[in-house]
């Protein structure tokens, strides 16, 4: 049983007097403890099916299960609950609130539902060790790099335990040797910690961290690529820029 | 240019909400700077043209010297006549009466100057003289004959038609004597002279006059035609100066238009209330013209980012926007100048109950259309200028980067240093250095203003110890969202600043208006407790013979009665020059019987104060006087009487706001001594215990009511309608605190707009993360509810001090002796609209940032 599942998905956008298939028709599932890499060009698709996936925005047609959870049967507040429980987001702007400290900007999703923080003390401080900010629990958000910052946007995403973990570029505003090192972390905490993930990426480098790379063309899955747990990084990466280049563009 | 311009435009249609937002202010400023300008100037002419009209082409009035009753002989005339420069000399009687007729009661009109009698005013005159001086406009029949013996009358047509008196009959009107029976043989049309009295007036021949109102040879004013040649300024100077010489120092002779001066004079208070509206009808319009720009310029960053990516300069930018404001300000002011034209007539129509006097042609100059266009346009301009500065200032880059929005911590460490010295200063100021008048009121009023301007710099400095000091309560009302919100307000300092110094305003305001009016209320309300005494007041416009007071004290139920009689005087001062001030005339036996003076700061015993007044050559004198001139009990006061200046002893200082205050008090037997007058303004009627008052005042009315022309009230309606003035003013100044409230309220709603617009990709991670949308609502209602306490809690603080300072420089300069009393009902008033307000501002805000679709604003930048 996957831990989320996606049928027939398909979402057009009117835009003006065009119409855009964003999506036309993805099937897709992901396994508990699976890490997944999204890629495509931009206007591939990609983005969408994480938002879709994420309970951000509903499909024209097709269905979401998360967690054994239709989302479409729910309202705003309940999938509100959803993304509150069962996911967790990691953008590409890293997103941290200015006021709270790193440790505030971590608990975010338990404040938000009311959680007693004394009662998470300890996890907080495993996940803030987890990803090496144990030194800067106390600094705002202006007072970290940006390498930094997005460690404590994976802390935040992680603190709930989420069914699932969506990262949208996460490394689309770092440079090559922070990404690797914020693509290790997101490696680790599926190996250790059994987090599903997955990530929407057009970083090749980034989606060699990845068990799958699924390819999507058009609003297509046009692709996939798995690999083994004994394959190196570099195997999958030079797998993955093979595949890219058989890709022709279609109109 | 014309390209320019048509971009300018297409950008202000382009956000509907915050141009008209705009415009509201630029409107505002307009619309009341117009419609105050047209009710001064409109009031002022009407008045000055009453008064210039009614005198029509004379050059010199003559009145007695003092303005007691009397008038004098007529044989000065000769005297006058005989005076080179003299063309006409023309005599004058009036009387104000009443029409015979039941239906037409006194009508008792409380007015900012007094108490205004209603009724007729009847000119006596010598036709063929009079018309040389006043242009009568004859509208039927014919004008009095030379005749003057002829019992004839001439109406003015309004008047006559209201109480249906027709041409050709008679009418009756009240006398001393009884009744008088006039032929009415014309009617004049209700211009120059046709306003006096608001157009119930009347001319009847002279001698007729003399006759029918007992004042055999008896004049009020002669009115002087200076020849042709003597015209001029100087000549008719030297025509006044050789006139005083003739006739001597017992008649004054002055310039007609000196009259209109004094009545400016009282408006000119209310004016200067006015003035004040403008002020902060300006300044308000500003807050909201620089509130709304800042958005434009933050919702534009980008756009403009990347304008400047392909390569427009600061300048042109800046530009861009100042054209946006010009186009703006231009449309604002032209329906602001409409709006103004309608505002100033129900402007006028206020300020006509307030002066009891007819305002009837609006008068709308150019030039004030203009200086009210030109300074919407100016002030739309400036207050473009930082924003506009901002926009200019924004570097290409932004346009791709993120925006961060921390606030320059040295402007704000600024704020604090500079805050803080202005505060010191002001406080300084207030209580360490005296400023002898008529400065130091001023100046203490700026130094509260200071102290709020430096309060209002403090802010962004000072947001996070509010926060930290209200968290508790605010995460009890909107839970931990709520805290996240309210920790917010630590980002946008600065804006957060002007609007919490707007509100605090606002607040500052209701609870000073309340404080004053509460001290004032309670001041007044006392003081009328003993000037209106007695259980019933009884009153006529024509002066009543004292024979009265026995036959009041006969009606059946009626335990005591006591005689009041105002009079017009003057004061001699130690320099040789003269003041008018009132006089109010007591028995003093018979007034212990029914009421009690307030006596104040007075040492000794009340009822020697009276037996003092009693015994004669004595006198109270009102606190304002005695403030005003540093006057004290023993202190001698010299006053004009008809029997020359007499020293009167002042015995005690009282609490009396007749007459503004300019009141003193003497005894029936000086005022029948020295001024000769023996008849009452009024009765204060004491009812026995145990009977009704209303049966009593049946009584008396069906007595003397008809046949004496007596109003009758109670001293309940009277009070209440005294005090309803006093209400009225306070309202006026309610109106200018609700306006500040409303602008202070457009501020949240703009401050949280921004804030909402500039945290769009932050809200739209707070929703992924899981927050619903009512949570978001919640996190914003937290923040304005912030920004509402930290306005209501300064507005307080600096409510209570600019109260306390007001009141202590009202009583150190006008002599009133108020005590401070704590407004509590304020303090909870204002607060209460504090945060109300600032919940209500905040509602749309909140909704748009509830409303925003996730994945836009993700992407937002």
């Amino acid at each position: 049983m996957p831990i989320l599942e996606a049928k027939a998905l398909r979402k057009i956008f009117q835009l003006g007097e065009h119409t855009v298939h964003a999506l036309d028709g993805v099937d897709f599932a992901i396994e508990k403890g699976e890490f997944v890499a999204l890629m495509g060009r931009s206007g591939s698709g990609k983005s969408t099916l994480l938002h879709l996936i994420g309970g951000l925005d509903r499909p024209t047609d097709g269905e979401v299960t998360l967690a054994g959870m239709q989302l479409s049967l729910l309202d705003d507040d309940k999938v509100t609950l959803v993304r509150r429980r069962n996911i967790g987001f990691i953008f590409q702007f890293f997103n941290l609130l200015p006021t709270l400290s790193t440790e505030e900007n971590v608990a975010l999703p338990l404040t938000i539902d009311g959680k007693d923080l004394n009662a998470y003390q300890e996890q907080i401080s495993t996940l803030l060790r987890h990803v090496g900010l144990d030194g800067r629990r106390h600094h705002k958000p202006d007072q970290l790099s940006g390498g930094e910052q997005q460690r404590v946007a994976i802390a935040r995403a992680l603190v709930t335990q989420p069914s699932i973990v969506l990262a949208d570029e996460p490394t689309g505003n770092l440079d090559s040797k922070n990404s690797t090192a914020i693509m290790e972390l997101l490696r680790r905490s599926c190996d250790e910690l059994q987090q599903t993930t997955i990530v929407v990426t057009h970083d090749p480098r980034a989606a060699a961290y990845a068990d799958r790379a699924v390819f999507l063309r058009d609003g297509l899955i046009a692709k996939e690529l798995r690999f083994k747990k004994s394959i190196k990084v570099e195997e999958r990466l030079s797998a993955i820029l093979k595949t890219m280049e058989n890709l022709p563009e279609r109109n | 240019m014309m390209q320019n311009i048509l971009l300018a435009i297409r950008s202000l249609i382009a956000r509907p909400l915050r141009t008209l937002l705009t415009t509201f202010g630029i409107v505002l400023g307009v619309a009341v700077i117009l419609s105050i300008n047209i009710t001064n100037r409109s009031t002022l002419a009407a008045i000055t043209r009453l008064f210039s009209e009614s005198s029509g082409r004379t050059n010199l009035v003559i009145t007695n010297a003092d303005l007691t009753l009397g008038g004098f002989d007529e044989g000065i005339l000769y005297r006058i006549e005989t005076v080179a420069g003299v063309d006409a000399a023309v005599p004058l009687i009036q009387s104000q009466t009443l029409l015979a007729d039941d239906s037409q009661r006194n009508e008792f009109n409380v007015s900012f100057f007094g108490i205004v009698p209603g009724g007729l005013l009847v000119y006596g005159i010598d036709p063929a003289k009079d018309t040389l001086a006043r242009d009568y406009k004859l509208e039927a029949g014919t004008f009095l004959t030379e005749d003057l013996n002829e019992f004839h009358i001439v109406l003015v047509r309004e008047f006559a038609e209201e109480n249906n008196l027709q041409l050709g009959k008679s009418v009756t009107i009240r006398t001393p004597a009884g009744n008088a029976r006039l032929k009415i043989i014309g009617l004049i049309s209700r211009e120059g002279p046709g306003q006096l009295n608001n157009g119930a007036f009347g001319v009847v021949p002279l001698d007729t006059a003399q006759k029918i109102f007992e004042r055999p040879n008896e004049l009020d004013q002669v009115d002087i035609l200076a020849a042709e040649e003597n015209r001029s300024p100087q000549e008719l100077d030297a025509l006044k100066a050789s006139l005083q010489d003739r006739i001597g120092v017992q008649y004054s002779v002055i310039f007609p238009a000196t009259q209109g001066k004094r009545v400016s004079q009282m408006v000119s208070g209310y004016q200067t209330g006015l003035n004040i509206f403008s002020i902060i009808a300006i300044f308000a319009g500003a807050f909201l013209i620089y509130n709304a720009f800042s958005m434009t310029v933050i919702e534009r960053t980008r756009e403009i980012g990347m304008l400047r990516t392909l390569g427009m300069t600061r300048w042109q930018v800046m530009k861009q926007i100042l054209l946006e404001a010009v186009t703006l300000s231009i449309a604002g002011s032209a329906i602001g100048i409409g709006l103004g034209i309608l505002l100033a007539r129900g402007l006028i129509r206020v300020t006509e109950v307030f002066l009891a006097q007819d305002v009837s042609d609006v008068h709308i100059p150019i030039s004030a259309l203009l200086t009210s266009a030109g300074i919407g346009i100016l002030v739309t301009l400036l207050a473009t200028v930082i924003p506009a500065w901002q926009a200019g200032r924004i570097s290409p880059l932004e346009a791709l980067r993120i925006r961060g929005n921390s606030d320059d911590t040295s402007a704000i460490q600024r704020g604090l240093r500079i805050g803080a010295a202005v505060m010191l200063v002001s406080l300084i100021v207030i209580f360490l250095i005296p400023i002898p008048e008529p400065f130091g009121s001023r100046i203490n009023n700026m130094a509260v203003l200071g102290m709020m301007f430096g309060g209002a710099l403090l802010i962004p400095a000072s947001v996070g110890l509010w926060e930290r000091f209200t968290r508790a309560a605010i995460r009890r009302m909107y839970g931990r969202e709520g805290q996240l919100g309210s920790r917010n307000i630590e980002r946008s300092r600065w804006r957060t600043a002007l609007t919490v110094a707007a509100l605090m305003i606002g607040v500052a305001m209701i609870l000073s208006i309340r404080a004053v009016t509460i001290a004032f209320d309670r001041d007044i309300r006392s003081w009328i407790d003993v000037y209106i005494g007695g259980d019933l007041f009884v009153f006529s416009s024509i002066p009543m013979r004292n024979d009265l007071q026995a036959k009041l004290a006969a009606v059946p139920g009626v335990d005591a009665v006591t005689p009041l009689r105002y009079l017009d005087i003057k004061r001699v001062k130690p320099d040789g020059e003269t003041e008018p001030l009132a006089l109010t005339a007591v028995d003093p036996l018979s007034y212990s019987q029914v009421t009690s003076f307030a006596f104040t700061d007075s040492e000794g015993d009340p009822a020697d104060f009276l037996a003092q007044l009693a015994g004669g050559d004595t006198i109270f004198v009102s606190s304002v006087l005695a403030e005003k001139y540093g006057l004290k009990q023993g202190d001698i006061l010299t006053l004009k009487t008809r029997r020359g200046e007499r020293d009167f002893k002042i015995a005690a200082i009282v609490v009396d706001y007749y007459n503004r205050g300019m009141v003193v008090q003497a005894s029936w037997r000086d005022l029948k001594r020295y001024f000769q007058v023996n008849d009452a303004s009024a009765y204060l009627v004491q009812v026995e215990a145990g009977a009704d008052e209303t049966t009593v005042q049946q009584q008396i009315d069906k007595l003397y009511g008809k046949r004496r022309n007596l109003t009758i009230q109670s001293n309940q309606t009277l009070k209440s309608s005294a005090l309803n003035l006093i209400g009225q003013t306070s309202s006026l100044f309610d109106v200018l605190a609700f306006i500040a409230m409303i602008v202070a309220s457009l501020g949240v709603v703009n401050t949280m707009t921004m804030n909402v617009l500039e945290r769009t990709r932050e809200l739209g991670m707070l929703r992924s993360l899981g927050m619903t949308r009512w949570q978001v609502t919640k996190m914003i209602l937290a923040e304005a509810l912030l920004i509402g306490v930290i306005g209501g809690g300064l507005g307080l603080l600096f409510g209570l001090f600019q109260s306390r300072v007001v009141i202590s420089t009202v009583n150190s300069t006008a002599g009133y002796d108020l005590t401070y009393i704590l407004p509590t009902q304020g303090i909870i008033v204002s607060l209460v609209i504090a945060l109300f307000v600032s919940q209500l501002a905040a509602i749309l805000p909140a909704a748009r940032a509830a409303r925003l679709r996730i994945i836009e604003a993700i992407q937002f930048e």
